[in-house]
């Protein structure tokens, strides 16, 4: 790809990406939401994390589903014991690599 | 806004992007491989994730322009796909109460699923601009890092360890999850509602857009089936 071409495609690729980011951020200010429109900001975060974690984590690795699943369970499992973030993350990491290592 | 406190939220924000950084520099690394592959330069390559800082649109725009995409048609697609960051930055910033327009303008530009996630289920109180932006940094540096290691060195990184690295981000999303959904069993219905909603529309339509109508539709949902005083307080511990 020449630079010409680099360029324009960096450039609307960025811009694309950018807007949407930015747009809520100086808008939200100037608006007065309703407490049923509020809830429903709030529930956002809940089922946009579900939806970024299923289907998604059965497929971490295409040809073994247990992969995701096991590393899934691993850090669901510390979660609701209540550890820290990091300590499932390198939980589900360690786990699945004792799956690759040994079966 | 008094210094010493913006300094101490934005350090504090760095400290919260630290689990994300486990699964950005692999995924960095990966893209930047591929980008090579494409016949990208490191400039070029590194480029991508300096000005577009956008994981799965990078990869997906290398991967259109080695089958021979147009120009137009990537940049579209990337529109597609980045569209939901609408949504996660009005969630983003509907928590910050102070900052100026030259905050948001720089913050806005790291909003990720990633920092979206992190920031969202965070403590309301810690919610500031501030440490939005430490988050922000830690997360484009470990992006960009993992970029230019990928753009240099290509493969060093075991298979194994790379492989094993594939969960972390949705390790980081479960360890989020979990913690605010234990106490509030409705709440908890409408996650598993929201992922079954997403893995049946996934079958039926891009995944980028499964996941829009998945969250909003469920959102939805959940304001006339969950009740949300309590959790208020209760978000993902340290």
């Amino acid at each position: 790809m020449n630079s010409f071409e680099y360029a324009l495609l960096i450039l609307g690729m960025a811009l694309v990406t950018y807007i949407p980011r930015m747009l809520p951020s100086i808008i939200i200010d100037k608006m007065r939401f309703g407490a049923k429109t509020e809830k429903f900001l709030r529930l956002i975060p809940y089922t946009a994390i579900s939806a970024l974690v299923f289907p998604g984590v059965f497929f971490v690795d295409g040809a073994n589903p247990y992969i995701g699943i096991a590393g899934a369970i691993t850090a669901g499992a510390l979660a609701w014991l209540r550890l820290p973030v990091i300590a499932c993350v390198l939980a589900a990491v360690a786990v699945n690599f004792l799956q690759y290592t040994f079966l | 806004m008094q210094g010493s406190n913006f300094k101490a939220e934005f350090i504090s924000g760095m400290r919260a992007g630290i689990p994300v950084v486990l699964g950005f520099v692999p995924i960095g690394i990966a893209f930047a491989i591929m980008a090579r592959q494409a016949g990208f330069t490191v400039a070029q390559t590194c480029g991508f994730s300096i000005f577009v800082f956008a994981g799965a649109s990078q990869m997906m725009a290398v991967g259109m322009y080695e089958q021979g995409a147009s120009i137009i048609a990537i940049i579209l697609t990337t529109f597609i796909l980045n569209f939901r960051h609408l949504i996660m930055s009005t969630c983003v910033f509907e928590r910050i109460k102070q900052s100026t327009l030259k905050q948001k303008l720089l913050a806005s530009f790291g909003v990720t699923d990633e920092s979206f996630a992190l920031f969202t289920t965070e403590k309301e109180e810690r919610c500031t601009i501030a440490y939005l932006m430490g988050m922000n940094l830690a997360l484009y540096t470990a992006w960009n890092a993992g970029t230019f290691i990928g753009a240099i060195a290509s493969d060093f990184l075991p298979v194994i360890i790379t492989a094993s690295l594939g969960v972390a981000l949705y390790a980081l999303f479960i360890g989020l999850l979990v913690p605010n959904i234990t106490k509030n069993f409705r709440l908890g219905l409408l996650v598993v509602l929201t992922a079954i909603c997403n893995t049946v529309l996934s079958q039926f339509m891009p995944a980028s857009w499964a996941l829009i109508v998945s969250t909003l539709v469920c959102a939805f949902i959940g304001i006339f089936t969950v009740d949300l005083e309590g959790n208020k307080e209760e978000c993902a511990d340290e």
